[in-house]
């Protein structure tokens, strides 16, 4: 459906048009301005000269990048965890909101709920201490497999590269799955009730009316959070890894984020981690515009 | 509804309105902060009422740090006799290098700063005054160092602009404790093997074994750890660093120095490497190195000290006794020889042992400076001045007498069981004690000639705070302190410390680049080698690795450094 | 087949309804059959819920222990959902920090004006690009979308903002960040799940775009409002770097989250160096300390959730129609 651009669309559209204007305007200063400072990926970039008065080097600093095989294993880590992550704490909240919403003791409901978020006010690095503790040899974990007969001695889960995804995506999965399913929460209110007795006239049990009328209905929702999170594949964390790592695992535990901070900032080298920053930016603009063409092919809710 | 809202819209207007006049008279002057809010202006229009005269200067330390408060009793009191008052800040979750690169950007700097690892960052970017022309107007700071000495912090332009604090040494040096790397031990396995002479790594590890096989458990029944080793980020230096000691060298940080050839040697790959991690794989393999030594944190590392289960290990004093020290006190631990003592531990018996040093050390990487933004460089640097007179100096460290310490009949300084708690409670600190730490300080004795400078540094006060059993182990060995278990030694050369070199290489340079990829191999591999089961094949993949970061790169540089400070030294000699 | 079926219901339960009458032996059949599975999935459900419960609720309990215990007692580890050695003394270490109470009314200030602020300016954002005719929809959700993903870095936005004179100032706590896509897309996904007939009626009525905005579309999306507040309060409330990077010579302005940082970070595990820690000398934040912070952040939301809660849940319970 195409609106052809006339005057007369310009007017009706009067209010939308200032109010977007507005936004624009702000948007274009602080979101697009900043990016002058992707000049530093092109430069040599040193703080007493400023943007302006570094020197240019081309790609070197990309060159750089590339080159290294550092760098792609990092990659290879970031998107390893990054879709793991995203795979399961999505899959995690969406179940827990539908589940949650089938609870039908009305306080029991309110207690989970409330329950269900708070870890995602602690720190990293209180979840990983806790995680560190139970995962220890001696700790809760090992003590259950040994009990139940799955191994005879504690496995040290921190010495071995297998493992390392696992934790971290549970790790993520433990944090946020509760405040992730605040957002589908408020999105199954929307749903009509009459659909769900409609459901149930038509004989639909309880797994129907999530199939047939929870799910579809928050179906759009589910799509544009999936959207954006595809974009944010290479954002697969920072703290979490730091925290967790060590030096047995560190071909598996250290993403982008870390690669950064070890060669570009704690070497006083911005350039660097511009350089990395655009790579990501150009990746998750590539993957969203990608997912954003498959949704619109498939006929469902889309970013833009 | 809508009225509801757009009443409470209207009340935010108001109130955020009120802050932006607060803030934009904030911004107008550094002094005008402190006035302009509504709540806080009661209090500190006071406060600026009878002491009106006092200059407010500000400080950046790019280091962790503990603030204190606004009223603080004792910076009140300095304030009186200089002043002069400090407005301290510090990094908090970022890293050095961002932080001072900010600072940079923005052009506007605080009064003092030290840019931590940013240092250099500063230099380059002109932030700094240089300080050469002042020195002789403020007696006390031109003697705070040797001619020699400011001369090594001379940058490449010829000038001076930064002061290190720390480790500098007055009169006699009463150090006492031994704040540096050693291989520790407790005191119960000493006394129960009765106190023998322990000095090499074999001993070393003989004992701790022949121990823990006779006394398997603690008092309570918990299992002994006999060696654990703290792997944690940068703090595996429990784990990498041990063969230039055992070697019989100093803490030169990043490589040997052949103090009679000149020569940087690389101590990841001597023959004593390669001795003291096969060492460490056997003791791995028979139980005796703690199976979680390479995945613990930090924290893992300190509860298990602090439970009193570790007998023994690498680290350096200021990372556990701080923390896991007090906890063994605290559980009255140190009763059943809980507490850790050093060892004088080379790789054999003819090699004499310098894990402790004498003299102070010279960090030449980084310190305090004025900056350009600064108004009143000579008030700043008169501040610095009065700080290191013997009075102020006193009342930064010891506190208020009467109160923080006592002072018997000969005039020696003491605490009392109260006070010495009190030194160490953090609200306490926060409120009542000002150190201006990241400011230039004495190590060594008082100008008084009989009290040290730092209550740490006085044998009677340091030798009260210690337990009984670490008082038995110590007299055992003819000691009375730390250092003495040790011995000491005289500061190797002129170029000592290496580290503060190659802490400053980045990644620009090719020595900055192997440099950091010899740390990330060695983060990997070293522990791999540990717990391999054929440990020549680990070790061989270990060095194909380490060959790999091409380590002659940084190597040379050190090399080249060396000389540099060698010549340099000789030039002021003649 | 699934999609399908739920297209059905979805479009038209009216006809669905006579569906059904049409079914009704069928029906009667099936509920006996499925009501067995139904007690199974609740029995299951309950189960999931309660383990749930315990897997989260744990490490908020856990530093709700430490928080009470004493802090040279807790290096030692091994406390688990009571304190071994019971103190208040890291509360009061907590409360006694400079600034508290001026850190506690900025960062209450900036959470009411940033929250409105944010609500608004995104709903405003999403009513627009929800507006099928409108004729740049695509291209300003574009622009925003890609808002996401790119990010100038720390210097350039921190000169940006000096240029503009909002450090040393209120303002930067709730001018820059104000729009987010996420929280945009979000509520513009809930509003195209809005009936356009409701639109429709109002614009027949002659109600303008503003009308329609505030009259009609606002009040059917309070649950998705109750959230992104929600969201944003919360990001404000725990938001510090701003504060040290723009404000950190102004006192004045500090915020709650800042000071606890400060006291939090004096030693951290991560980014010293061995030479910092030396210098330090034994100037350690102990875990316990780090506990009581947090539950003190924590508390305030913990109170304010369950009226925000009210949005959501009930709604929930209208989903969960009895049988």
């Amino acid at each position: 459906m195409k609106t052809k651009i006339d005057l007369n669309t310009i007017k009706k559209q009067k209010t939308l048009l200032l109010w977007g204007g507005a936004i624009t305007i702000y948007g274009v200063i602080f979101y697009y301005l900043p990016l002058a400072g992707w000049l530093m990926a092109f430069q040599n970039y040193k703080p007493k000269d400023g943007l302006l008065h570094s020197q240019f080097i081309g790609m070197d600093k990309f060159i750089r990048l590339f080159s290294d095989a550092t760098f792609l294993k990092v990659i290879r880590n970031t998107l390893g965890m990054g879709v793991i992550n995203l795979v399961a704490t999505f899959v995690m909240a969406i179940l827990f909101a539908i589940l949650l919403n089938e609870v039908r003791n009305v306080f029991g409901k309110r207690v989970v709920q409330t329950i269900s978020y708070l870890p995602h006010f602690l720190s990293w690095i209180i979840v990983t201490g806790i995680l560190h503790d139970a995962l220890s040899g001696t700790g809760i974990i090992n003590e259950l497999l040994m009990k139940f007969g799955f191994v005879d001695q504690g496995i040290n889960f921190f010495a071995h590269t297998q493992y390392f995804w696992p934790i971290v995506a549970f790790a993520n999965v433990w944090k946020e799955t509760g405040w992730n399913a605040i957002i589908y929460l408020a999105a199954i209110t929307s749903i009509d009730p009459a659909l769900y007795e409609a459901a149930a006239i038509d004989g639909a049990g309880r797994w129907g009316k999530i199939r047939h009328v929870t799910l579809p209905g928050i179906k759009p929702t589910i799509i544009i959070l999936l959207l954006m999170n595809v974009g944010n594949v290479l954002n697969a964390g920072f703290e979490i890894q730091y925290l967790l790592g060590n030096g047995l695992v560190q071909s598996v535990s250290q993403t982008i984020d870390i690669y950064v901070l070890k060669w570009g900032i704690s070497q006083s080298d911005y350039s660097i981690g511009t350089a990395a920053g655009i790579f990501k930016s150009v990746v998750s603009i590539i993957l969203i515009v990608i997912a954003n063409q498959i949704a619109k092919r498939s006929g469902e809710e889309r970013l833009f | 509804m809508k009225k509801k809202a757009l009443s409470l819209l209207l009340s935010m207007v108001v109130v955020a309105s009120t802050v932006a006049c607060g803030s934009s008279s904030g911004t107008d002057s550094t002094e005008g902060t402190e006035t302009s809010e509504g709540e806080v202006a009661g209090a500190s229009k006071e406060a600026d009422a009878d002491s009106s005269e006092v200059k407010e200067f500000t400080a950046f330390f790019a280091v962790p740090g503990s603030e204190i408060n606004d009223d603080n009793e004792i910076q009140q009191m300095i304030a009186e006799k200089t002043g002069v008052k400090v407005k301290e800040t510090w990094l908090t979750g970022q890293t050095a290098e961002e932080a001072v690169g900010t600072l940079i950007a923005g052009g506007e700097y605080p009064d003092f700063i030290d840019g931590g690892d940013g240092m250099m960052q500063l230099y380059e970017a002109g932030a700094l005054v240089p300080l050469d022309d002042y020195l002789d107007s403020y007696p006390n700071i031109k003697a705070y160092y040797t001619e020699q000495e400011w001369d090594k912090l001379r940058q490449d332009d010829g000038h001076i602009y930064w002061m290190n604090q720390f480790q500098n040494i007055k009169g006699e040096d009463t150090t006492c404790t031994h704040n540096d790397e050693a291989f520790w031990i407790q005191t119960r396995v000493l006394e129960w093997a009765g106190y023998p002479e322990v000095k090499t790594m074999d001993q070393y590890f003989d004992l701790i074994e022949s121990y823990n096989e006779a006394n398997p458990t603690m008092e309570d029944g918990t299992e002994n750890i006999p060696y654990t080793i703290l792997c944690d980020d940068w703090r595996y230096f429990c784990l990498e660093n041990a063969p230039e000691f055992l070697d019989g060298y100093p803490n030169d940080g990043s490589v040997i120095v052949d103090p009679e050839e000149l020569k940087v040697i690389d101590y990841n790959t001597t023959d004593t490497a390669v001795a003291y991690f096969k060492k460490l794989n056997e003791e791995y393999q028979k139980g005796i190195v703690d199976p979680e030594s390479f995945t613990q944190t930090y924290d893992e590392y300190i509860a298990k000290l602090s439970t009193g289960r570790v007998l023994g290990m690498i680290d350096q004093w200021w990372d556990f006794a701080f923390t896991a020290g007090d906890a063994i006190k605290s559980a009255g631990l140190d009763e059943q020889g809980c507490m850790y003592v050093p060892l004088p531990i080379t790789i054999s018996e003819d090699v004499q042992n310098q894990w402790h040093n004498s003299g102070g050390v010279l960090n030449v990487a980084s310190g305090l400076a004025v900056t350009t933004s600064c108004e009143d460089v000579e008030g700043a640097l008169q501040f610095i001045d009065d700080l290191l007179g013997q009075e102020v100096h006193n009342l930064r460290f010891w506190g208020v007498e009467g109160v923080d310490y006592e002072v018997d009949d000969d005039g020696i300084f003491y605490r009392t069981e109260e006070e010495r708690t009190n030194a160490a409670d953090t609200a306490y600190k926060a409120s009542h004690i000002c150190t201006y730490s990241y400011f230039p300080q004495w190590l060594g004795t008082s100008d008084d000639g009989i009290n040290a400078n730092m209550p740490s540094d006085q044998p009677n006060e340091y030798y009260d705070s210690l337990a009984d059993t670490v008082k038995e182990c110590l007299s055992a060995y003819g000691a009375q302190t730390y250092v003495d278990m040790l011995g000491t030694n005289e500061a190797p050369g002129p170029w000592y410390p290496m580290y503060s070199y190659s802490n400053n290489l980045t990644t620009s340079t090719d020595a900055g680049v192997a440099w950091n990829l010899m740390g990330e191999v060695k983060h990997e591999y070293l522990p791999k080698v540990v717990m391999a089961e054929d440990f020549d094949s680990a070790w061989a993949e270990y060095m194909e690795a380490y060959n790999a970061c091409n380590p002659q790169d940084f190597i040379d540089a050190m090399q080249v450094e060396l000389e540099r400070r060698v010549e340099e030294a000789a030039k002021f000699a003649e | 087949m699934d999609t399908a079926n739920a297209k059905i219901y979805h479009n038209d339960s009216a006809i669905l309804g006579k569906k059904g009458d049409l079914k009704n032996k069928t029906v009667a059949k099936r509920r006996k059959k499925t009501s067995i599975g139904d007690k199974i999935f609740t029995v299951c459900n309950t189960i999931f819920m309660i383990l749930f419960v315990l897997i989260t609720l744990y490490p908020v309990l856990n530093t709700l222990a430490i928080s009470f215990n004493d802090g040279t007692d807790a290096l030692r580890g091994g406390i688990y959902l009571i304190p071994r050695k019971f103190t208040l003394k890291n509360y009061v270490t907590v409360m006694q920090k400079d600034n508290l109470i001026t850190g506690a009314y900025i960062t209450v200030l900036r959470t009411l004006i940033g929250t409105f602020l944010s609500l608004a300016t995104n709903a405003i954002l999403a009513y627009i690009v929800s507006r099928k005719e409108f004729i740049f929809r695509k291209q300003l959700s574009l622009f925003w979308v890609v808002t996401m993903y790119v990010n100038g870095g720390l210097i350039p936005t921190f000169l940006l903002y000096k240029n503009l004179h909002l450090t040393n100032s209120f303002w930067v706590y709730v001018i820059p960040g104000t729009i987010s896509a996420f929280n945009m897309l979000v509520i513009r996904t809930y509003m195209n799940g809005i009936s356009e007939s409701l639109t429709e009626a109002a614009q027949l009525d002659g109600a303008g775009y503003t009308t329609i905005f505030l009259k009609v579309i606002s009040p059917l999306c309070k649950p998705v409002y109750a959230t992104i507040a929600l969201f944003v309060a919360v990001y404000q409330w725990n938001s510090w770097f701003d504060a040290m990077l723009y404000n950190r010579m102004s006192d004045n302005l500090t915020t709650l989250q800042y000071e606890l940082m400060k006291l939090l970070s004096s030693v951290t595990n991560q980014g010293t160096s061995a030479e910092a820690m030396k210098n330090a000398m034994g100037t350690v934040t102990p875990t316990s300390v780090r506990a009581a912070a947090t539950i003190i952040t924590m508390l305030p939301i913990i109170c304010i959730y369950p009226f925000l809660q009210n949005y959501f849940v009930a709604g929930l319970t209208l989903g969960g129609v009895k049988e």
